[in-house]
């Protein structure tokens, strides 16, 4: 409870860093925000052209099927490998001034999922103008969401604090990103994979996530609730246990960088 | 306990100093024996408690472990042992200016770096005046900050700074700011405070500066308080000892 209120006190710092992390990724570029759109569509295009084109994937509407699974997931990808860079990027800071570290993993979180609400716009032009239309289930986006947002909270104090002590993990990062790409069902759907192979799907919390984005929106049915409410309490106890260690690991970061 | 601001209880620190450091895991499997290090103990048993409303000055040679005290009172670096207790709102001015961006206004700049500082939206507009005012800016303050004299950007980073309100003040070697006029500010303006009752500690190595503000002055060597005592005392006794 200390902690929390220890970081409430410095609730300004966290508004200014996740405007910063929010604006610095449109500053100084000539499209400015039109690469939040353009960056996850060109995407969409890559993958659509290879998997319903090229290796004639046979799921109807593929091309929004795809777009379900990739903008949550850019999401989480992206804010997982700058979780892994960013205490380091901030050590000047951080070896000169106190103050509550957390603020820092906390910020490009926010900062991301801010980004992920803008693209989401993305997911809903895509159904309406792909044909298959808005369903009422789609109020249950926030919960999505929220589940989401943990989970990464929780990975991101994990992986910011360690990258701090063992420098090469951050590559590490982007190569288990990449597999754990290909381990959610992202580009095919969960029941086209063979009963041999459905156990990593089975214990990889993005597919809960990614699964219930797609019933939503691509799907127009409810989301099944007990994985969901299961993911909202892995996240909780994940969160709480990233910012333990988080906390412990955080006292020896001005000495690390 | 209350009438102290900050009690230092037998508080240890050492740094390891890696010859060749292993930073990554690739390293730390290949060359297991590689990571030689040394232990270096800068603070070596430092009991110190200063009384709320004290001006403390931190006096000593490079590397007698004053900065490393000060960054422990802090909480930016930890101790190996022994606890540091502080009673009240901290604020540390290590370093003038950090987290300032030189891509933003001096007035953004003044609401980011109080923020870090802990401050809210409300305080800051609060203080705003008066930050713009001390650091004598004027005009220039709607400007990038990459456009200033480095003094500009001093001023601006010691009048946010100096405005921020806390009850213990640690300032690291930062009172050499500008030309003699601005200098004479930033002291008078630390006497004013430091009337309003609020506790300071200094690390510095000008004296003059010391004989002005402090009553009390610490002589670290070694990691270890050397003299501790009424401020002009000691630096009597340090002068002739560096001499």
């Amino acid at each position: 409870m200390n902690e929390i209120k220890r970081i409430y006190n410095y609730r300004e710092l966290l508004k200014t860093s996740i405007k910063k992390e929010v604006r610095s990724k449109y500053k100084n570029s000539f499209l400015g925000v039109v690469w939040s759109f353009f960056y996850p569509l060109l995407q969409i295009v890559v993958y659509a052209v290879i998997f319903s084109l090229i290796l004639k994937n046979k799921q109807e509407h593929y091309t929004i099927f795809l777009c379900c699974g990739i903008i949550p997931w850019t999401f989480f990808s992206i804010a997982v490998n700058k979780s892994a860079f960013v205490i380091i990027e901030n050590g000047n800071i951080i070896k000169k001034v106190y103050f509550p570290r957390e603020i820092i993993p906390i910020s490009v979180v926010t900062a991301e999922t801010i980004n992920f609400l803008i693209s989401t716009i993305i997911i809903i032009g895509f159904v309406i103008f792909g044909g298959k239309g808005i369903s009422k289930y789609i109020l249950s986006y926030p919960v999505i969401l929220i589940a989401q947002y943990l989970i990464i909270l929780a990975i991101s104090f994990i992986v910011s604090s360690i990258c701090v002590y063992f420098r090469d993990l951050q590559h590490f990062i982007g190569i288990i990103l990449q597999l754990l790409f290909y381990a959610t069902p992202i580009v095919y759907s969960q029941n086209s994979i063979p009963t041999g192979f459905q156990w990593i799907l089975k214990y990889n919390p993005m597919t809960y996530i990614i699964n219930a984005y797609r019933d939503i929106f691509y799907y127009g049915q409810a989301i099944k609730i007990k994985p969901m409410m299961y993911m909202i309490f892995l996240g909780m106890v994940g969160v709480f246990l990233g910012f333990k260690l988080f906390n412990k690991l955080q006292r020896g970061f001005a000495e690390q960088l | 306990m209350q009438e102290y601001a900050i009690c230092v209880k037998d508080v240890y620190k050492n740094f390891n100093v890696y010859l060749d450091k292993a930073n990554t895991i690739k390293e730390k499997l290949l060359f297991l024996s590689r990571n030689r290090k040394e232990k270096r103990e800068v603070l070596k048993g430092i009991n110190l408690n200063i009384k709320k409303g004290e001006a403390v000055a931190l006096i000593g040679t490079n590397g007698s472990g004053k900065s490393t005290l000060l960054k422990l009172m802090t909480k930016i670096l930890y101790p190996n042992s022994g606890t540091i207790e502080i009673n009240g709102k901290l604020t540390s001015l290590l370093e003038l200016g950090a987290g300032f961006h030189p891509d933003f206004s001096g007035r953004e700049n003044i609401y980011f770096n109080a923020s870090i500082f802990g401050l809210t939206k409300k305080e800051i507009d609060e203080k705003l005046n008066d930050i713009i005012e001390f650091s004598e800016l004027k005009n220039f303050i709607d400007n990038p900050i990459r456009t200033y004299s480095s003094g500009m950007f001093m001023r601006l980073a010691f009048a946010v700074a100096i405005n921020v309100n806390a009850d213990i003040l640690l300032v690291d070697e930062i009172l050499s700011v500008g030309d003699e006029h601005f200098q004479n500010k930033c002291i008078e303006k630390m006497l004013e405070l430091k009337q309003k009752g609020m506790t300071m500690v200094f690390v510095t190595h000008s004296m003059e500066s010391v004989k002005k503000l402090c009553n009390r002055a610490v002589w670290l060597y070694n990691g270890e308080i050397q003299m501790d005592g009424n401020s002009d005392e000691v630096i009597k006794k340090y002068v002739e000892v560096t001499k």
